[in-house]
Order: C-alpha cells, then sequence, then structure tokens
C-alpha cells in the first residue's frame, strides 16, 4: 500500500474524531453543522483486476472520504460546502475536490432554488453514491453507477429549481430541474480507455440538463421515479496511431433517461433501477467524418433484509450491455454481477461489509467499467469472483 | 388452513405489519411561536421528513426528534411510516448532499418539552401522558 494511501486513510478516519467535539455549535442565533464520513475497503479478486486496483494480489486501494459544514442564513436560505477525496487503484489518486457547494433558497415549499455546484439528480442513487453508509452494498450495481465514471455524472456547476408538491391521497412530487457545466476528472476512467484504446484524452468539458421526478406513493414505503438527463462533451484526444495527431469531436446527441423504484417495508428493502445511455460520437480525422455509436443500458435489482439491528442480508443482480461493442469477443458485450452482501452496523455510525461479486464479461474497450487492458496486461478472462471488505463510519 | 395462518403471520411479521398504529400514545406539540392548532398528518410527515419547511398558515417550522424510546418508536411508526434507522439513513442522505440539516435530537419528554417551549417554530412530540409547560398541542386533523 502507497505511503500516500496510509495517510490519506489516517487523516479521514481521524477528521471525524476530532470534528466531533465541534459537530454542532452556535455562531450568534444561527446553528452550524460539521459532518464527515470515510470509509476503507480490501478487495480481492481470482483472475482479473478490478476498478484499477492490483486485485489478483489483494488491494487496500479503496479508499474515500468526505467533510461538510452548513447553516441556515436565514429561515429560508442555507449555505454549505463538501469536500470529497478518494483513492480507489488509480480513481482519484487521493486528489480532494469540492464535492458540492451552494447557496439554497427556499421561496415555498413547492419551489426553491440551488446556485453552485450541486449534487446531479440522476437515477435513485446518483447523489449519494460517495456514502456507503446509507447503501447495504461495499459497492453499489457498477451497470448503472461506476466507480470509474463518477465524476461524468456527480455534479454540475450551475443551477438547480426543486420543489415537493403534495399530491393529497394520492403522495406527493418531488421534483428537480438542472443545467450546469460538468468536471471530469483526469483520473477517471473514460480517461484510462481512451489512452488503452491509444487515443488518450488531451482536453473534456461539457454540459448538462435535465430532470427528475419522485413520487412518494399512497402505498407505504413505495417510491416511483424518473429521471432524463442530456450532456453535451467536447473533446480532443491524440491519435497515437497516426503519430499523436489532435483529433476533436462532440457527442451527437448524449443523453440518459433511467426510471427506477424503491419499496421499503419493515424489515425488508428492495430496489431497483433502468438506464439507457444514447451517445453517439462525431468526429473527423483527416477531413474523413466518422460516426460511433458508444451508447449502453444497464438495470439492477437489489432485496436486503434486516435480520437484526446489527445484520443485514443483501443481493443484488446488476446487468449492463454494450450497444455496439468494438471488441467482438463475446464477453466484450456485458458486465453481469451477482452479489451478495452481509452489512454488519456495529453502531449508528460505523458499519463493516463483506461481499462477494460473481461477475461475467468484461465489457468492451471504451466501456470504463471496471475492467482495464492497462492493470490486465495479459489479456481479460472471461469471469471475475472478487471478495470485498469495507468498513466506514460518519458522524 | 392453520398453516396457512401461520405463513401469513410470518408474513405480516417480516413486514413490520403486527403492532396496531399507536398515534393515540402520542401528543404534537410546538413552541407557541406556531399560529396553527392543529396539523395534518401528510403536513406532519413533510416536516419530518424535511420536505415542507412550512405551514399553511405561514409559520416557519423546525422539527425536534427524541433519541429512542417508545414515544419515539410509536410517533415514526404512526406519522411517518419509517424505522428510526431508515429514518437516520433518510435524514443522513439529505446532510450529506447539502439538502438539509440533521434535526435536533432530545433524550426524554422533559427535554423535548423544555427545547419546544424556547425553540421559535419548533414542533416535536411527547407521549400522551406528558404535560410539557410553555407550549402548544397540535390537534392532528
Amino acid at each position: 500500500m502507497k505511503v500516500q494511501t496510509i495517510i490519506l486513510a489516517a487523516a479521514l478516519y481521524l477528521a471525524p474524531g476530532l470534528l466531533n467535539a465541534q459537530f454542532d455549535f452556535k455562531v450568534g442565533e444561527r446553528d452550524i453543522q460539521i459532518h464527515s464520513f470515510a470509509a476503507q475497503g480490501f478487495a480481492y479478486s481470482n483472475d482479473n483486476n478490478y476498478l484499477t486496483m492490483d486485485t489478483s494480489h489483494g488491494s487496500f486501494a479503496m479508499t474515500d472520504g468526505g467533510v461538510n459544514i452548513a447553516t441556515s442564513i436565514t429561515d429560508k436560505f442555507r449555505v454549505g460546502a463538501q469536500v470529497y477525496d478518494r483513492n480507489i487503484g488509480q480513481l482519484g489518486r487521493g486528489t480532494a475536490s469540492l464535492d458540492w457547494a451552494f447557496g439554497d433558497y427556499k421561496f415555498k415549499d413547492w419551489f426553491g432554488i440551488r446556485a453552485g455546484k450541486v449534487k446531479t439528480a440522476l437515477g435513485l442513487l446518483n447523489d449519494t453514491q460517495d456514502m456507503e453508509f446509507l447503501h447495504t452494498w461495499a459497492i453499489l450495481p457498477q451497470s448503472l453507477y461506476p466507480l470509474d465514471l463518477r465524476s461524468n455524472t456527480i455534479a454540475h456547476t450551475g443551477v438547480d429549481v426543486y420543489g415537493n408538491i403534495s399530491l393529497a391521497k394520492a403522495g406527493s412530487l418531488g421534483y428537480t430541474a438542472y443545467y450546469g457545466a460538468r468536471a471530469i476528472d483526469t483520473h477517471s476512467g473514460i480517461y484510462f480507455a481512451a489512452a488503452d484504446a491509444g487515443n488518450p484524452i488531451v482536453t473534456m468539458s461539457g454540459k448538462t440538463a435535465g430532470a427528475d421526478l419522485r413520487w412518494n406513493t399512497p402505498i407505504q414505503g413505495l417510491m416511483l421515479g424518473g429521471s432524463w438527463s442530456k450532456q453535451t462533451e467536447d473533446f480532443v484526444v491524440t491519435v497515437s496511431t497516426y503519430g499523436n495527431i489532435p483529433l476533436s469531436g462532440t457527442f451527437t446527441p448524449q443523453h440518459s433517461t433511467s426510471v427506477y423504484g424503491d419499496f421499503a417495508r419493515g424489515r425488508w428493502h428492495f430496489n431497483g433501477e433502468f438506464r439507457k445511455n444514447r451517445e453517439i460520437l462525431e468526429a473527423s480525422l483527416f477531413g474523413v467524418p466518422s460516426v460511433s455509436n458508444l451508447g449502453d443500458k444497464g438495470l439492477f435489482l437489489t432485496a436486503a433484509y434486516r435480520v437484526t439491528k446489527y445484520l443485514e442480508l443483501g443481493t443484488y443482480n446488476s446487468r449492463y450491455y454494450v450497444d455496439a461493442p468494438t471488441d467482438l469477443r463475446p464477453q466484450a458485450n456485458h458486465i453481469f454481477d451477482q452479489t451478495v452482501t452481509a452489512r454488519f452496523d456495529i453502531n449508528k455510525w460505523w458499519n463493516v461489509k463483506i461481499e462477494g461479486h460473481f461477475i461475467n464479461g468484461f465489457g468492451d474497450t471504451y466501456s470504463a467499467h471496471g475492467f482495464y487492458t492497462r492493470n490486465n496486461p495479459d489479456g481479460l478472462k472471461p469471469t471475475t469472483n472478487i471478495f470485498v471488505i469495507r468498513t466506514g463510519y460518519n458522524l | 388452513m392453520k398453516t396457512l395462518k401461520c405463513l401469513l403471520i410470518v408474513v405480516a411479521a417480516a413486514f413490520g405489519m403486527t403492532s396496531p398504529i399507536q398515534a393515540a400514545d402520542v401528543k404534537v406539540i410546538a413552541n407557541s411561536s406556531v399560529k396553527a392548532d392543529s396539523i395534518s398528518a401528510d403536513e406532519l410527515k413533510g416536516v419530518f421528513l424535511a420536505t415542507k419547511t412550512s405551514l399553511s398558515d405561514g409559520s416557519h417550522v423546525e422539527p425536534v426528534l427524541e433519541k429512542g424510546g417508545a414515544t419515539h418508536e410509536a410517533f415514526l411508526k404512526a406519522y411517518l411510516g419509517k424505522t428510526d434507522a431508515a429514518l437516520n439513513t433518510y435524514y443522513r442522505s439529505l446532510v450529506f448532499t447539502g439538502k438539509a440539516s440533521m434535526p435536533k435530537t432530545l433524550g426524554s419528554d422533559a427535554e423535548m418539552g423544555a427545547y419546544v417551549a424556547k425553540t421559535k417554530g419548533a414542533i416535536g412530540y411527547v407521549s400522551a401522558g406528558a404535560s410539557p409547560a410553555g407550549v402548544k398541542t397540535l390537534e392532528m386533523k
């Protein structure tokens, strides 16, 4: 394990304890809250290395955490910010970044505005994907929430309008609509995949606009929702086969459509989501235009049962499909993952998860869903079994 | 038939449907700054799930929770339809995405009564038998 990883892990674990004393304090008449979380994992796989970690030899390079501060300036106006840091294999590389930072003015319960850097409401889990303590799983279904591509969708710098509308006996409807710029992490899977394919990325940036609707139905514990998001992504890569000449391109169109549901009743918790990403890449080399379909789709279904206050058991099936794989091997057009998990809640703030992943397929060169040539120089095997243990806490 | 009955009991237990709703065991209280004298179950749920920060009369409100115990459990079951763990997870999902602050939590009916009495806009709950001073009781519509 790198020294950098050890220092990062130690800092993230110490920070909440140090901050605990000032978890909630007053300045004038206003409460200020500080919260933090941290997690450390270990992953061991039988064959393929996963998520840019050296999992075939066992890897502790799975550390992340964040700290936030927030307060209400008035009854209607809140401000806050969170810093997030992760070191998962080569993803993130321990570079702290501003996760969210915004002002939030709530005119009415049915209409508010957030401006700044805001977590993007896309699908069931996009905005909470980093907070492992909120979920049963050590690793979320990677078909829709790949750790590699986190920065593509996690937040935007712009503006949200949001609200909650009572539907009386029909429940309530929460909505969010947004527009802003996306910042894509240079230590993310899309950079690794492009480099592996011989086209390292020089620049990449884009914008996003979209909306999310969540219906809290009158059936206790049942929520249904849908999201639609349009993205732009302009980039310049170099083409190694032609002497590293620059190539620019854009995705036309690029959008995501998602439907999802969540049902919790008693000791049971189920949820699921289906998402279709349409991505048509247009580029031109030596004046010759090219069009590539980089679209994909995925779904997952989960079930979890709370056995005791201290133990929850769960399983999910996650399925990822590549629309038009460039790699013609049969395992390149999909990644299917059957996962089983035991989550132990030591107390309200600290949990340990033990998880097994049984994966079939490895996706396409451009998928950036866990499997890369650079980590698997001897070639990818058709199946991968992975054992993960992850512990985390939050205050 | 007996087997079927046993099966239904097991299923009901698994989905947490065996205990009757115990709204009668809980009294909803508010700071005197809250103009309303009554509140609907939907409004109360909205306040405690942080989707509602004002009542229909315009009063700004903020929820206050007990840390645990029978009154707390009865309130969650009767009005929020969530377990304590699920409510904690829900609040943390808001806190760590910047959408809300963690509500104040207090250890007893006495602490709850004292806090609600002195805090503008506070809405909380105590056991039906408690009569904290300086607060108003909100009737359920």
